[in-house]
């Protein structure tokens, strides 16, 4: 007796069972792994797409002020966040990041360098940096300013995503404060901590269907040099202070692949798996806010802009509407929604699953956080599914605005004067809906998975799985409400 | 490998100084080639709010703090040949000149558009726009003086 209740009341250890299938993609194509140990990968990944952001920069100040008609908001606001989010995260993790031309500039301060590397000695590095490496402080070491910045990003979405000049002032500032850091702290701690786009790729690349992991649990184990860490004369110390051996989750690997060039080993490669299936686990209550954040956005951006109701997209577009008052009150009520309620909902539902469980064994913190799962890959879906009428009904700006990028009356391929066409408006809740439901699917996929590396009892885990389920068939139920009517 | 990265620094400073002039080159050279030689080329933008034709070049960097200058009456010379650029920073204007019959001509937001005419007589020549476009649609007027230049027998004639 006494034996079966210590047995009951200690916690059981997580299970994470193995992921159903992994392709090793530099093992069947060796040519892929030549090419990113190539000194000059990501500078060349880099250099097209900053280009075209200073293009993009030039023609919000120097182009016409008509959102529609100005290559920066419809290039950035329609083409790269529809590929961002429903082709390169899900399909190919933080890849954006390897190319992204935010921080270039902070890592050329840093390093000194836009595509060699520099051996030497740095605080915990075999490279040679420049600036003052400082720590950057532990309690700012999570994703909180992301969070919170990612928010008031959203807040003022109808500021961003309409006014060419505001879309340029936020990326220049951007740079600015990603090069500025780069001088103070060490490896990229703007991109960790700080970048309010990082924040979501990071949670949704959970979902993804590539890896860069450790061939070798062995190899990192015995491995002295650490080179994937501390850099080496092959290649740069990881810029997201990741170790491989440790590293099981996409979050925080920006797939800049120095650590690929630098493994003495040859122990580092690119895997194949199936979406959204292995990384199940969020590590703290920053990732879960995250988590609650991101699907609240969506609502909120599916509600303001995509709604009937107009008098919420009255209130978000304060600078024509001047109607400050409506404006304090959506962003009030968002912000109180992201932070307060919508986790608060989920909170109770925890409590709820931990009572009708009976799971005294597991902490409420515990299930609390791993849960939340649930929701990354639901966000990701309702994210997907909120952009497909941003292509299909204003996709065809996308034609008229390349032929003349800035308003100046240009064509340089003679479709210039291509008029708005919606692409079968119609059909978009028909897109919508199976998108949705397939964000629930992997949601209440992943929410099993979880729940049975929490409880071997079969009655036990299905309780506990009930609220939660619930839960996000909800809140599926609100976007289906939203989408379908 | 030093050859790489000096290469790697030297294409960064190519984009960040050739695209500006790439864009100044297009806009105050290439841009002009289409029309005819010898072309006095206008750049004319309506502005919905007062209601003002303008010559300021109006952009994202002055649009929303900067109320441009109303343009005095532009003056043209007999037998120019004219290529007005319109632009629209807001919303739908139409630009015409009915004394020339040239019936009105739609200036989509964001997008430039081009009117050609001849200064064939001295006199005045009204220009306005026809779509209403907000509360000041009325005072979306403005003017081309055209100077005779004693030659020719239209001289006597004004419009």
């Amino acid at each position: 007796m006494a034996t079966s209740e210590l047995k009951v009341l200690q916690p059981e250890p997580f299970k994470q069972e193995e992921v159903p299938w992994r392709f090793d993609i530099f093992a069947r194509w060796p040519w892929m792994k030549r090419l990113v140990r190539m000194r000059s990968f990501q500078f060349l990944l880099i250099l097209p797409n900053l280009a075209m952001f200073y293009f993009f920069l030039m023609t919000a100040v120097f182009g016409t002020p008509v959102g529609n008609r100005n290559i920066i908001i419809v290039f950035v606001w329609i083409l790269w966040w529809v590929v961002l989010i429903a082709a390169l995260v899900p399909l190919g993790s933080r890849i954006w990041c390897t190319m992204c031309p935010l921080p270039f500039f902070g890592d050329w301060l840093q390093r000194r360098a836009v595509i060699r590397v520099r051996s030497g000695k740095s605080p915990g590095t075999e490279n040679k940096f420049f600036g003052l490496q400082k720590r950057w402080p532990k309690k700012l070491s999570n994703i909180w300013m992301q969070n919170f910045g990612f928010l008031f990003l959203a807040t003022f979405s109808a500021l961003l995503v309409t006014r060419p000049m505001v879309s340029m002032v936020l990326f220049a500032f951007m740079i600015v404060l990603a090069a500025g850091m780069g001088l103070v702290y060490r490896l990229r701690t703007f991109c960790n901590y700080v970048c309010p786009i990082s924040g979501f790729l990071s949670l949704y690349s959970m979902t993804s269907t590539i890896e860069l992991r450790h061939v070798s649990n062995d190899e990192c184990l015995k491995c002295k040099t650490k080179s994937c860490i501390r850099g080496s004369d092959k290649g740069w110390a990881c810029p997201w202070g990741v170790y491989m051996g440790k590293l099981d989750r996409n979050n925080y690997c920006g797939l800049c692949f120095e650590c690929v060039k630098s493994c003495p080993n040859d122990n580092i490669s690119l895997f194949a798996r199936p979406f959204a299936t292995s990384d199940v686990l969020l590590h703290g209550y920053d990732e879960v806010w995250k988590a609650c954040i991101m699907l609240v956005l969506a609502l909120s951006y599916s509600v303001v802009l995509l709604s009937p109701w107009g008098q919420f997209k009255n209130w978000a577009n304060v600078t024509e509407m001047h109607n400050w008052g409506g404006f304090a009150a959506y962003a009030f009520g968002q912000a109180l929604l992201a932070l307060v309620i919508f986790p608060g909902i989920y909170y109770l539902t925890i409590r709820l699953a931990k009572w009708y469980a009976k799971a005294d064994n597991v902490p409420t913190k515990e299930l609390f956080l791993k849960y939340a799962y649930m929701l990354v890959p639901m966000g990701l879906l309702a994210w997907i599914a909120f952009s497909v009428p941003l292509i299909m009904v204003n996709g065809s700006y996308i034609i008229s605005v390349v032929s003349d990028p800035m308003g100046w009356g240009m064509n340089l391929f003679g479709t210039a004067d291509f008029p708005w066409t919606p692409f079968k408006p119609d059909w978009v809740p028909f897109v919508q809906v199976p998108i949705l439901l397939i964000g629930l699917y992997y949601g209440l996929k992943g929410l099993h998975k979880v729940g049975r590396g929490l409880f071997s009892d079969p009655v036990q885990l299905r309780r506990s799985l009930l609220p939660p389920a619930a839960l996000l068939l909800g809140v599926t139920f609100v976007f289906l409400k939203l989408f379908i009517g | 490998m030093v050859w790489m990265e000096t290469a790697g620094v030297a294409s960064i400073i190519i984009v960040i100084v050739g695209l500006p002039l790439l864009l100044w080159y297009w806009q105050a050279v290439f841009s002009l080639r289409k029309y005819p030689a010898g072309s006095k080329v206008i750049d004319l933008t309506a502005v919905a709010q007062g209601g003002i034709w303008t010559q300021d070049r109006v952009a994202g960097y002055n649009y929303w703090w900067k109320t441009p200058a109303r343009t005095p009456d532009i003056q043209l010379n007999q037998g120019e040949h004219v290529v007005v650029r319109l632009h629209s920073p807001d919303v739908l204007h139409s630009f015409s000149i009915p004394l020339m019959h040239i019936q009105p001509v739609d200036m989509p937001a964001g997008h430039t558009e081009d009117v050609e005419f001849d200064a064939t007589r001295p006199g005045e020549l009204t220009f306005l726009c026809y779509q209403v476009c907000g509360p000041d649609h009325h005072s979306l007027l403005g003017r081309f003086q055209v100077k005779g230049n004693g030659k020719s027998e239209n001289d006597k004639e004004s419009w």
